[in-house]
């Protein structure tokens, strides 16, 4: 069987994009949906540059260059692992490398005793028949290009079920890990999580990429179904080099009870965007969704996010908060959906972003669609540089210029990084924004 | 050696000429208020020691403790032993008194050539200062002003001052928006402050607060210029007879 099968495309500007699909393991369920999505891709195709949803990301860098699917693993440096394995922490740790599990390099300990772990590829059977409905089901929300070539092309991935009542204890870590390649590469992590009623699961996804003169392109996606009363917090670092793109597609669908949180971390790749999609599909489901971006250099971020308010007697608190400095662009795009049954809703959505240069440039939009009447929604948006007047404070106490500036813009990522629940990934992003400010800020004085 | 001596010194904010030649000499052990009328440049004498950007000084020298002071960074000036206490202490949410007051003394500290604190031993040092001005160990724990009364940041001010152990005080109006009872404890924590090495610069409008702090020597700021200089007994007379008086005089 061929790993790369071309399909016909019609548009000759995505002739060289044309979808990759998927290996064939000999799974009939699971090659019928790759084709299924390169069909979809074929219609819908990449984002115009007039798609009003992408209007402010520059995706020429991306359909100018042949990328080509990982084809099987590369070396992983022990070292390089090292730097960003979390299993020391405390972590169950689930490691991929381009795109494919890796048993040798992950920490699975006791993980599988409490959760199911399946690999869309193993399913068979029974299996899959439970299985496939985790796939494509919630990601029918954000029906995009990248979507559908991620639904058409992954090699691997994996189910992970909660079962009801189960408290996972420890926060899993999957690690994204993209390998030197002497070409352009394409890996597109899939990750389905499903908490069954009153499960309780801590998730944190790390993307990160081995420094490589090579492009890579990271196109993930992720579906994930939040149980009645269940409580699940999903944390995404992007922290990919300076030669990746990086597009993330992640739909939630949240239940009666259920309490989601996440976090949107951005330090690495140069070109990221991410959609996140959350649906508050039955009563009294609540969702806390953060994003704390950290950009210099010619980054660029765009975060859109959509808060899905179906039904009535729903909260929602979003708030993203970006730190740039250089050449940086930020993104933030906020949508919140009140249906006309999404009576009491109450939402609150906050984006702020601190700008260290008069380069960096942050446009910020909210979006509320509201059809229905007695609903409370704020939103508020601010950008602005950082205080001299708290600058000259704190160096008037003998406190440095780097020491102060790392002090205030920490301060300002504090109230996201507080918002984290866990305890153990609390510290440990609290640390990674401590690092990537004060390499920011030193940057800064050397330039 | 004088402490500090600022001689001829002028200074602009957006081309604005502010300080119109300041001479000034404070020796150790001295307490000095600065007064004079709203808009006269008491402010601005302090935020240029202090190394406030946004102002300019066109003309003049201020050598404390024998180094030129005018080309350093705020940072620096502080590490050499000088202190400003606001009139508008700012709020920073977000960090904390505690990890910010150890920086500040760690960074005094290394600059000197001393060793760094531990946690333990800073504590220690803070629980004996927060003694002395009455305050709430809760406070350390609060970020820096976020939220606090007109007088406990000007508490925080002097708190801070004590704990940084400066060579040179100067405090800026400091006892605007003081209640009688918050000036008395601030005062307390000044005094409690002065000895034979240490110089004080009181900048304020009033005279109230030379009841409780008493100075060494009074001057009078008007449009830039020190016009007239005497010893305590000048700050009852411009009390009792305002600036008006002087202006007529000069």
């Amino acid at each position: 069987m061929t790993q790369m099968a071309q399909v016909n495309n019609q548009r000759s500007d995505q002739a060289r994009n044309s979808p990759v699909i998927g290996p064939d393991y000999g799974s009939r369920w699971l090659a019928d949906f790759h084709q299924a999505a390169a069909a979809a891709f074929d219609r819908i195709g990449y984002p115009d540059a007039d798609d009003e949803q992408w209007r402010f990301i520059n995706l020429s860098p991306i359909r100018k260059t042949t990328f080509h699917p990982a084809v099987e693993p590369g070396h992983v440096p022990p070292q390089e692992l090292a730097k960003l394995s979390l299993a020391d922490r405390g972590f169950y740790e689930l490691v991929f490398v381009d795109g494919m599990f890796s048993p040798a390099h992950s920490h699975t300990g006791d993980l599988a005793d409490k959760i199911e772990l399946c690999r869309f590829k193993d399913a068979a059977g029974k299996d899959a028949q439970r299985i496939s409905p985790y796939l494509g089901q919630e990601l029918s929300a954000l029906s995009n290009g990248f979507a559908a070539l991620n639904s058409a092309g992954f090699a691997d991935g994996l189910f992970l079920n909660v079962p009801a009542g189960v408290a996972v204890g420890r926060p899993i870590h999957i690690l994204w890990l993209t390998t030197r390649h002497s070409r352009p590469v394409v890996v597109f992590p899939r990750l389905s999580v499903n908490a069954c009623d009153h499960a309780q699961a801590t998730v944190l996804q790390t993307f990160a990429s081995l420094d490589s003169d090579q492009p890579v392109l990271t196109n993930a996606a992720v579906e994930v179904v939040s149980g009645r009363e269940s409580q699940l917090e999903l944390i995404t670092v992007e922290r990919e080099a300076s030669h990746a793109f990086h597009v993330t597609n992640q739909a939630v669908r949240v239940h009666t009870g259920a309490r989601l949180q996440t976090l949107t971390f951005n330090s690495g790749a140069l070109l990221v965007r991410n959609n996140l999609h959350v649906q508050l599909a039955e009563p009294f489901a609540q969702a806390t969704i953060n994003g704390l971006t950290i950009s210099s250099g010619h980054q660029h971020v765009d975060n859109h996010t959509t808060l899905d308010h179906a039904r009535e007697n729903c909260p929602s608190h979003e708030l993203y908060k970006s730190l740039l400095a250089g050449n940086a662009g930020g993104v933030f795009r906020g949508k919140i959906l009140v249906r006309p049954d999404a009576q009491k809703t109450d939402s609150k959505q906050t984006s702020k972003t601190m700008l260290l240069s008069d380069d960096a440039v942050m446009n910020s939009q909210p979006q509320l669609e509201i059809y229905a009447n007695d609903v409370k929604c704020t939103h508020g948006s601010t950008t602005g540089p950082i205080d001299d007047e708290q600058l000259f404070y704190l160096r008037s106490r003998g406190v440095s210029a780097v020491k102060a500036r790392s002090l205030l813009t920490y301060a300002f990522a504090g109230d996201v990084l507080n918002r984290v629940l866990n305890p153990v990934t609390r510290e440990f992003l609290s640390e990674l924004t401590s690092d990537c400010l004060h390499r920011m800020h030193i940057d800064a004085v050397g330039s | 050696m004088a402490l500090l001596e600022v001689k001829n010194l002028h200074a602009t904010v957006q081309g604005r000429e502010i300080l119109k030649g300041i001479d000034l000499t404070i020796n150790p052990g001295e307490v000095h208020a600065i007064m004079g009328p709203n808009g006269s440049g008491k402010s601005t004498l302090a935020s240029v020691l202090a190394g406030r950007e946004n102002y300019e000084v066109t003309n003049g020298s201020a050598i404390f403790n024998g180094k030129e002071i005018l080309h350093m960074s705020p940072d620096e000036r502080a590490c050499e032993g000088l202190f400003l206490a606001f009139q508008y202490p700012v709020e920073i949410p977000g960090v904390s008194t505690s990890y910010f007051l150890k920086a500040a003394v760690n960074a005094i500290r290394k600059y000197r050539g001393e060793p760094e604190l531990d946690a333990m031993d800073f504590l220690k040092l803070i629980k004996e200062k927060m003694k002395l001005l009455e305050m709430d160990q809760s406070f350390m724990n609060r970020s820096i002003n976020e939220g606090f009364s007109g007088g406990e940041k000007k508490r925080n001010e002097i708190f801070q001052m004590t704990v940084l152990d400066p060579k040179l005080c100067i405090l800026d109006e400091t006892d605007s928006g003081l209640d009688i009872d918050a000036l008395k404890i601030v005062s307390q924590g000044v005094n409690a402050l002065r000895n034979s090495t240490r110089g004080i610069l009181l900048v304020t409008h009033y005279q109230r607060l030379l009841n409780y702090i008493v100075p060494d020597f009074v001057h009078v700021l008007r449009d830039g210029k020190i016009i007239k200089s005497g010893d305590k007994s000048l700050a009852l007379e411009l009390e009792a007879r305002g600036y008006g008086w002087l202006e007529n005089a000069a």
